[in-house]
């Protein structure tokens, strides 16, 4: 039998994702009455999945050698807002939207750890236990 | 320390900014009546927190509001001043309520986002149960 895990990776990729871009919306959150604060986020995993695959990274066989390449996708944050947002104090931080990112972004982690799980059963079940 | 840790570490400024906020609303209201009181103002920052590595929300320092405060003309009061006058405070309750209305909604918010990220963390943990 052939071994995939590609999709072990995957599913952990999604997690990862859905972790950084928790952090990005919750930090919107907290920031949600602070004068002059732009609201952010990062890309969709989609997005990044087919900017960043194949991954590409120099192997290190020793010690001394230099990483380079890009083994996991970087997520960077950018400034995004709902249409009309931004208050007269320069926020542009919108509760409705960050919610809405925010359940959008549980949802994911959700599959991500349910993809995850499902996989390990029937390595397990292929396995005979 | 991992993304989900930093989230909540976020989730926590967060808290921690609004409750002072509404304390200061209390503070206001309740000396409401204070004969020239001035109504305290607390501002909200921005501040890389280095121990937690996130971008987390700090309270700055505590303002006062320096609009006039009011004045009655009542010289039988006995606190009243040479001319009769007696100092009021410049606390409008409808704009204190309004705020820690405000602040109320915010924390919520922030508290779910604390939830969220608690659940996302032990749903990780769980992966490890059989």
């Amino acid at each position: 039998m052939e071994l995939n895990l590609s999709v072990l990776r995957l599913a952990s990729q999604l997690a990862t994702h859905s972790a950084a871009r928790q952090q990005v919306i919750t930090e919107n959150i907290a920031h949600a009455d602070t004068p002059g604060y732009r609201a952010r986020d990062i890309a969709e995993f989609e997005d990044t999945l087919n900017e960043t695959m194949p991954h590409f990274s120099a192997r290190q066989t020793r010690p001394g050698h230099i990483a380079f390449g890009n083994p996991n996708p970087s997520f960077e944050p950018f400034e995004v807002t709902a249409f009309g947002a931004e208050g007269p104090n320069g926020n542009t931080v919108s509760l409705e939207d960050q919610m809405m990112r925010a359940t959008h972004v549980q949802e994911n982690h959700k599959l991500a750890l349910g993809v995850y799980r499902k996989s390990l059963e029937i390595l397990r079940t292929s396995i005979g236990r | 320390m991992d993304e989900l840790m930093r989230t909540m570490a976020a989730a926590a400024s967060g808290m921690r900014a609004q409750s002072a906020r509404i304390r200061m609303s209390a503070e206001n209201i309740a000396n409401a009546d204070t004969p020239g009181y001035q109504r305290k103002v607390v501002t909200f920052e921005e501040m890389y927190d280095r121990t937690n590595e996130t971008r987390a929300v700090s309270t700055g320092e505590v303002k006062l509001d320096s609009s006039p405060v009011e004045r009655q003309f009542q010289p039988n009061h006995p606190l009243a001043d040479a001319d009769g006058y007696l100092e009021g405070s410049n606390v409008n309750l409808m704009i204190e309520v309004a705020d820690s209305r405000e602040a109320n909604r915010t924390y919520q918010a922030n508290l779910r986002m604390f939830e969220q990220a608690r659940d996302m963390n032990s749903a990780l943990i769980d992966l490890l149960r059989k």
